[in-house]
């Protein structure tokens, strides 16, 4: 019981009281002083003291083209805003504004309605955006008479060269619902809705900063009391050459259809072109219902990237992968003739060459530089489709590349299993013969074909296409590197290839070549054409003209001693790949090839 | 004894004060975080922590005291175990890492930690008794117990737990009886500590060098709050003019235009206090006050009659802790302490805090019921 006894711990226990009882009193009488000795002075300082924080919308990060030249930019523009909680007598305020600023009085209130729903208290509402300087002066002068009226200083997004690039650069817009929920995006904020100003968003993006101003109990601004700035969103140097993407656009011109150039050695996008396109422009300040109508029911879909979601059968283009089959897996030998007589036959059915009178006696060289179909219906046929299809999964055909651009379409290669599980028939060897000249069930994107090119320029490499140079933090000035990312290698023969690169040498510069349209003095070209009938083979004996009339193709890369660029280009309906796509790619490869080596300018 | 005794035996003077003091800051939560669409969910949530609240205070009754302590170095090693989790893959929040995330809600031991430590101590010096009081060199486990879960709250950083938890324990160890000799020893050699790290420039960059921006900034705001009235002395500054414009009789219910008009930022948790006194004035704070101070001497009296060491020990160092929240909560509103994030006992808005608080005021029941040797 002795031990256990709390005696000596009571004991202490008035002191404790007399603590508690002490620091209440000290916490009382700090009360006192505050609420009633001065207990006025602080009334009237919470009266007064209305601070309101204003946000300061970041800076989005310019984009920069691979040399280093703007080609998204911001411009400082000013909106003149109305603060309705600092505003004591809407309707006078309405007024005074109508007569000053020559405003209508009914868009002023339906703005307020449309914030009315999702702004936050004090949040301004904006009530003329991009407003001219002379309004702006009038605003500040008549500050006492305009309660609650504040000019708001905006970076508006700004794309000089309109809809150059405008599929890969993409737009900004206001935050969507869905998009409110999962990222919890800054309403305020105008964020990318497509293209690259979409998929790196969280780089360009920034954070917001605030405007600590005061107001007097009229809600009108007494003076500023600090600032805290915003942080700037990351500059992008992409990979694109803003002189061979205008190239490529001028080139391609009014016609639809996509340009792709790549890097060969690391898959640095250095154009990326889809026609017809967009004025990107449109989107910042939320794009007008007629806009919008315009470009969404528009039946040349200019919103729709067609350089990543579009698919088309390959056409000819397709030979390389049979080409590249055929000689790895040693199916082709060099000396093998084939003869073709214009046409070949298998059951009852007919293939038919492009050529109708026939290429005569051909091996393989001279087949795919002439690009005789009969050549590569004998030659798929002894591959047997299932090795082609796998050399084409292997070179990236059938899956995404994995472009940093939304919804990308992995296209389509068939074969015969997938022919039996889905369609339930076996798969014939018309099949092959129509899958092994790019026909059938074929579906290939524009930069999977450059993806393809790519690799056989690299020997057998393939690299993620890769959109971003670097990006700079400019508030520390620090550069950050991106590097090439490999997502695959296909081991081909060393022999087989340097054969298939000396007929697509063939294709741009031997006598009866189908590319000679991409014949430039300064630099060897290899490349191959194709054509990609929009309707079947039977019926093309009618005179082709416009919707019906064949997609062309071409791809290339070059120079073929030291690659440098790979392109991919599709036309559509333009008719043949050599007369229609193959200048289009030589224009992209003379005005890459013009800078390659130039510094960056900062 | 029947059951009739043992409900007459519940104090309900506490019980009272306790319901008191958590009905008026209800309402302050819903007032503070009352939105144009009317209450807001945080009020609901508080509603539900004070119901498991007051759950958790029953089920602490039926326990004696006893089995409750013998369990206090379980609780307190678990507690650790908690603290070191929160270091691996705590949730962050406001620049720090406090939170556990389980499932929909987040747990912060740091915050049961201050009643498993108290717990902790009252067990160790009931069974480790002297004489004549504690000599320093007796110091050794306690101090250490102290350390860890005090370095632990540092490192996260949590500056107002740790200034908590030191505070708290410091008293209990006055409490248990230290020598006056010792205390001395340590006041000198306390004074010394921190006047060095005043005066002598290296060491005090070394230790103003460890902490977060934040935490300077608020130690510097702390000392000249008109320094920078928009940075880090707005929330002082902001409190202080909810507080003072209150006055007398206050503003009234959800009137209150500092706390309405989200110029008082941290409003349902640290300075729900400058809300109440913002709102209800002098009366309704200084009503507040009068509550804290009856509810701490309704603990002494318990303490006092405690029929043994470990109930007396437990009972005070709940007092203890119970105190210190409340002074550096309240003081931190009003301007007389640094702002820290230490939450007002039953009033501010979160579970854990409102938890621990409940099962604190349960123990304290617990020993005022059974304070009859007699009973034993």
């Amino acid at each position: 019981m002795e031990q256990d006894s709390p005696v000596d711990i009571q004991r202490s226990l008035p002191f404790l009281a007399a603590f508690i009882i002490l620091f209440m009193l000290v916490l009382f009488t700090r009360l006192w002083f505050l609420q009633v000795v001065k207990g006025d002075y602080y009334y009237d300082l919470a009266e007064n003291n209305r601070i309101r924080p204003v946000k300061i919308r970041p800076p989005r990060g310019i984009i920069y083209d691979r040399y280093g030249r703007p080609i998204v930019e911001n411009v400082l523009a000013f909106d003149i805003s109305i603060v309705p909680e600092d505003t004591p007598d809407m309707a006078a305020t309405i007024r005074k504004l109508t007569s000053l600023l020559k405003v209508d009085a009914g868009s002023i209130r339906t703005a307020l309605d449309d914030a009315a729903e999702t702004r936050t208290k004090y949040e301004p509402v904006k009530i003329q955006e991009e407003a001219p300087w002379e309004k702006v002066a009038i605003v500040e002068a008549h500050q006492d008479e305009l309660p609650g009226v504040i000019v708001e200083p905006e970076h508006r997004r700004h794309y000089p060269y309109g809809g150059l690039g405008s599929h890969q650069l993409g737009y900004i817009g206001k935050v969507t619902q869905t998009q409110r929920k999962q990222d919890q995006a800054d309403l305020s904020l105008l964020i990318g809705q497509g293209g690259i100003e979409k998929t790196f968003d969280k780089f360009l993006r920034g954070a917001s900063g605030r405007r600590m101003i005061q107001v007097n109990a009229a809600g009108a601004k007494v003076k500023d009391l600090g600032i805290e700035d915003p942080k700037p969103g990351m500059d992008l140097y992409l990979t694109i050459d803003l002189d061979a993407q205008r190239a490529a656009e001028e080139a391609l011109g009014d016609r639809a259809g996509a340009v792709v150039a790549m890097d060969p050695n690391s898959g640095e996008v250095l154009t990326l072109v889809s026609h017809p396109n967009f004025d990107p422009n449109l989107f910042p300040r939320g794009i007008s219902p007629k806009d919008w109508v315009r470009l969404a029911n528009d039946p040349s879909h200019p919103l729709y990237n067609r350089a990543i979601q579009s698919v088309y059968p390959p056409g000819s283009t397709f030979k390389v992968i049979v080409s590249l089959a055929g000689l790895d897996t040693g199916v082709i030998k060099l000396d093998d003739k084939v003869t073709c007589a214009g046409s070949i036959k298998s059951g009852k059915h007919t293939f038919r060459c492009w050529k109708r009178e026939g290429h005569g006696t051909l091996s393989f060289h001279r087949g795919l530089v002439e690009s005789c179909d009969v050549y590569f219906y004998t030659i798929g046929e002894r591959i047997g489709f299932d090795r082609i299809a796998r050399y084409a999964q292997n070179l990236g055909l059938g899956t995404v590349t994995g472009i940093k651009l939304p919804d990308e379409k992995p296209g389509f290669i068939p074969t015969p299993a997938w022919k039996q599980d889905r369609l339930h028939e076996p798969w014939y060897t018309g099949d092959t013969y129509i899958n092994s000249i790019g026909q059938g069930s074929l579906q290939v994107s524009p930069i999977q074909a450059c993806q393809l090119i790519g690799a056989v320029a690299n020997g057998g490499v393939i690299y993620r296409p890769n959109l971003i140079l670097q990006t700079r933090n400019r508030e520390t000035g620090t550069v950050k590197q991106t590097s090439p990312e490999r997502k695959g290698r296909v081991t081909i023969d060393p022999a087989a290839l340097e054969e298939l690169r000396k007929a697509l040498i063939g294709v741009v510069s031997e006598p009866g070549g189908t590319g000679h349209g991409a014949q430039t003095p300064i630099a060897t070209v290899a490349g191959k054409t194709g054509t990609a009938q929009v309707i079947a083979q039977k019926d093309t004996h009618k005179k082709l003209s416009g919707a019906t009339q064949d997609h062309a193709w071409f791809i290339a890369y070059a120079p073929v001693e030291n690659p440098r660029i790979a392109v991919a280009v599709l036309v559509e309906h333009g008719g043949h790949g050599g007369g229609a796509a193959a200048p289009i790619a030589r224009r992209v490869i003379e005005e890459y090839m013009k800078n390659v080596g130039s510094k960056m300018v900062h | 004894m029947s059951d009739q005794r043992w409900f007459t035996n519940i104090p309900w003077g506490i019980v009272g004060i306790v319901a008191v003091i958590a009905l008026i800051g209800l309402t302050a939560v819903y007032s503070a975080t009352y939105t144009s669409r009317g209450p807001s969910s945080l009020y609901y949530k508080q509603l539900v922590w004070i119901a498991v609240g007051l759950i958790m205070m029953v089920l602490v009754l039926i326990a004696d005291y006893h089995t409750v302590s013998r369990y206090a170095y379980v609780l307190y090693a678990v507690l650790i175990v908690l603290l070191l989790l929160v270091m691996v893959m705590g949730k962050t929040g406001m620049g720090a890492q406090r939170w556990l995330a389980i499932g929909a809600f987040a747990f912060q031991p740091s915050e049961l930690m201050k009643l498993a430590l108290t717990l902790a101590l009252a067990r160790y010096f009931a069974q480790n008794q002297k004489g004549n009081g504690y000599l320093l060199t007796d110091m050794g486990v306690p101090v250490t117990m102290i350390l860890i879960p005090l370095v632990l709250v540092l490192r996260q950083p949590d500056l107002g737990t740790a200034l908590m938890l030191l505070l708290s324990s410091s008293l209990i160890i006055l409490l248990a009886g230290l020598r006056v000799r010792a205390v001395l020893i340590v006041l000198i050699i306390g004074a010394t500590l921190i006047s060095s790290m005043f005066l002598i420039p290296p060491v005090k960059k070394k230790i103003w060098g460890s902490l977060k921006p934040y935490q300077q900034n608020r130690i510097r705001a702390f000392l000249d709050p008109s320094s920078d009235p928009l940075g880090s002395g707005y929330h002082a500054n902001q409190s202080k003019i909810a507080v003072g414009s209150g006055q007398i009789t206050g503003k009234g219910f959800r009137r209150g235009t500092q706390s309405q008009m989200a110029f008082l930022p941290e409003r349902h948790t640290d300075f729900i206090f400058a809300v109440i006194a913002e709102e209800h004035g002098l009366i309704g704070a200084g009503f507040m006050i009068f509550l804290y101070l009856a509810l701490l001497l309704t603990g002494i009296d318990t303490a006092k009659n405690a029929k043994d060491r470990v109930g007396a020990l437990m009972a005070g160092g709940i007092v203890a802790m119970l105190s210190m929240s409340v002074f550096i909560n309240i003081g931190m509103s009003v301007g007389v302490m640094p702002v820290v994030g230490v939450p007002l006992p039953l009033v501010s808005y979160g579970g854990t805090s409102i938890i621990t608080t409940f099962l604190a005021i349960g123990l304290l029941l617990n020993i005022q019921m059974r304070r009859f040797v007699l009973f034993y």
